[in-house]
């Protein structure tokens, strides 16, 4: 498919005895944000560094646009721009200096387009080593784009960042998407995989548990929606029975129920409440979150 | 090209803004040249002859041997050449521009210390100043290619500073800049003969001096040779390897 951008095909990549990457297998679109999902020591960084042509791997296919990374470095790097996790630039560096190295290293002119998109101006004359660590990572994902790459990859982009750091970095990311970059990000951030990527693969011990849209994967969990309920006399209670929901727990004001089928769920709680005469006061949703259905998936792997 | 003298600009300029680097390449190299050159002018005049030599072997040994190898373990550790090799800039590349602009301020501290020592200290400018010079760049590149190793190996800023000081400390005290090697026991007399320090002295002595009754020198500037040359090319294979990024 012309489509694709990125092709990973039953990637293995061991360390000694360590199998860090197991027949890993996914693709990815032009101008997807694509999700790589996984607990620490999942195998998502090698799995970049693969990619990236730093880390050779034991077996299994790459291609970046038809190229591989181990043959066609030259092209590779001309197609990806890279965002390490465990990167860093020299602590005296200036970030003039930086930008300058980096444009004169891609051959190209000086980009104050992208200083001044990423908010870098006031930094110029800032040494490395003295920027806040999202200025760091903002001064990194400019950097990453200094060759216009058609793919960037990011690793934990957002760690370590406070809340407006965070947002500010997601807004960038969405504008790379606009733009028709495709991203592939790695992170175990679940609620910035779920706001951020079209699509995203879950890895558990280095292979592909999960993968599918951010709702895709949720479905696929057995994780159920919750609703809670007050009533004004409190008549959901424990020993109700409600078809198609569980109970779960009540506090002072709430009663918490579990739904395979939320319309049915809904429908049986409040057929309950005017049977019993009482008045509805609230009702909350809850659906599943992404975080939820990856800790599924983890504890179901590590207890395998 | 461009990209790379690019490169080397910003490495020289990042090497004056770090205090630690500046303290290995310059201050020590002078201070020590000043206080123990004035106790040698002193004590020893045999030694007074030829003293830039002597502190010109000691300021390359401290730059090349100490010096190099921080940076190189620091950038490896901090992720720097990793950040460089995704944007094109080969751990090779980024090395050599570290080393050259080491190579810079190794050779600005000798030529200060050959160009002040007859002034300062009456010391004799030596008779064949071409080989002298010669000898100079050599030690240059023999040290920096042993500090550029030690920086490749090792695991950390301390097994760094013991690799280092392995060969800095004997350096110090076997290769007859301190006082003549004639005075040490055979066995490290034989042992001091793998220091570059040693090679150096010789060299400097029989080709730059003409102190034939010590050396030659000719045999020496081979063995220096031949010991920069091995572990350039050491550099080399452990950088196509490519292991230790």
């Amino acid at each position: 498919m012309d489509n694709i951008v990125v092709s990973i095909n039953s990637l293995v990549k061991k360390y000694d005895n360590f199998l860090a990457v197991n027949e890993l297998s996914f693709k990815i679109n032009k101008g997807e944000i694509y999700g790589l999902l996984g607990p620490n020591g999942a195998g998502k960084t090698t799995t970049l560094e693969c990619i990236e042509g730093i880390k050779h791997p034991d077996a299994g296919e790459i291609e970046i646009a038809g190229y591989d990374p181990q043959k066609d470095k030259k092209f590779v790097r001309e197609m990806l721009g890279v965002q390490l996790q465990s990167s860093s630039l020299p602590q005296k560096i200036l970030v003039d200096e930086a930008v300058k190295l980096f444009c004169t290293w891609h051959k190209t002119g000086y980009r104050s387009d992208l200083v001044s998109d990423f908010g870098l101006e006031d930094l110029l004359k800032k040494q490395y080593g003295n920027l806040s660590t999202g200025q760091q990572r903002r001064l990194h994902l400019a950097l990453a784009l200094i060759h216009n790459p058609e793919v960037i990859i990011l690793d934990e982009p957002t760690a370590g960042l406070d809340a407006p750091g965070r947002a500010q970095l997601h807004k960038q990311i969405r504008e790379l998407k606009k733009r028709g970059v495709t991203v592939l990000l790695a992170t175990h951030d679940m609620a910035e995989a779920e706001c951020l990527c079209d699509r995203i693969s879950i890895i558990i011990r280095g292979k592909n548990a999960v993968s599918g849209t951010p709702s895709e994967v949720i479905k696929a969990g057995r994780i159920k929606t919750r609703i809670a309920i007050r009533t004004a006399n409190g008549c959901i209670n424990k020993d109700c029975i409600i078809n198609n929901a569980e109970y779960l727990k009540s506090d002072d004001f709430y009663s918490f129920w579990e739904c395979s089928n939320i319309a049915i769920g809904i429908e049986s709680l409040i057929h309950k409440v005017k049977q019993n005469n009482d008045r509805l006061i609230d009702l909350k949703i809850e659906p599943p979150s992404l975080e939820e259905s990856f800790l599924e998936l983890v504890n179901n792997g590590e207890n395998k | 090209m461009k990209s790379f003298i690019t490169l080397f600009k910003i490495q020289l300029k990042l090497e004056i803004r770090e205090k630690g680097i500046l303290l290995n390449y310059y201050v020590v190299p002078l201070l020590f040249y000043l206080v123990v050159g004035a106790v040698f002018a002193g004590i020893n005049p045999e030694m007074k002859s030829h003293l830039a030599a002597i502190m010109i072997i000691f300021g390359i040994t401290m730059g090349g041997i100490l010096g190099i190898p921080i940076p190189i373990v620091t950038m490896k550790e901090q992720g720097v050449f990793r950040a460089f090799s995704v944007n094109g800039i080969s751990k090779g590349i980024a090395i050599l521009a570290h080393t050259l602009s080491a190579f810079i301020h190794i050779l600005i501290v000798s030529l200060v210390i050959y160009f002040t020592s007859p002034i300062i200290f009456k010391s004799d400018i030596p008779e064949n100043i071409f080989a002298f010079f010669i000898v100079l760049l050599l030690l240059i590149f023999t040290s920096a290619s042993i500090g550029t190793l030690i920086g490749l190996v090792a695991k950390g800023q301390s097994s760094s500073i013991m690799l280092s000081q392995i060969i800095f400390l004997p350096s110090l005290l076997l290769s007859g800049i301190m006082f003549p090697s004639s005075m040490l026991p055979s066995l490290l007399i034989k042992i001091s003969q793998i220091l570059p320090a040693t090679q150096a002295m010789k060299a400097f002595l029989g080709l730059a001096y003409n102190h034939q009754a010590v050396s030659n020198g000719v045999s020496s500037m081979i063995i220096l040779f031949l010991i920069g040359i091995f572990a350039f090319f050491a550099n080399i294979i452990l950088l196509n390897q490519n292991k230790t990024l």
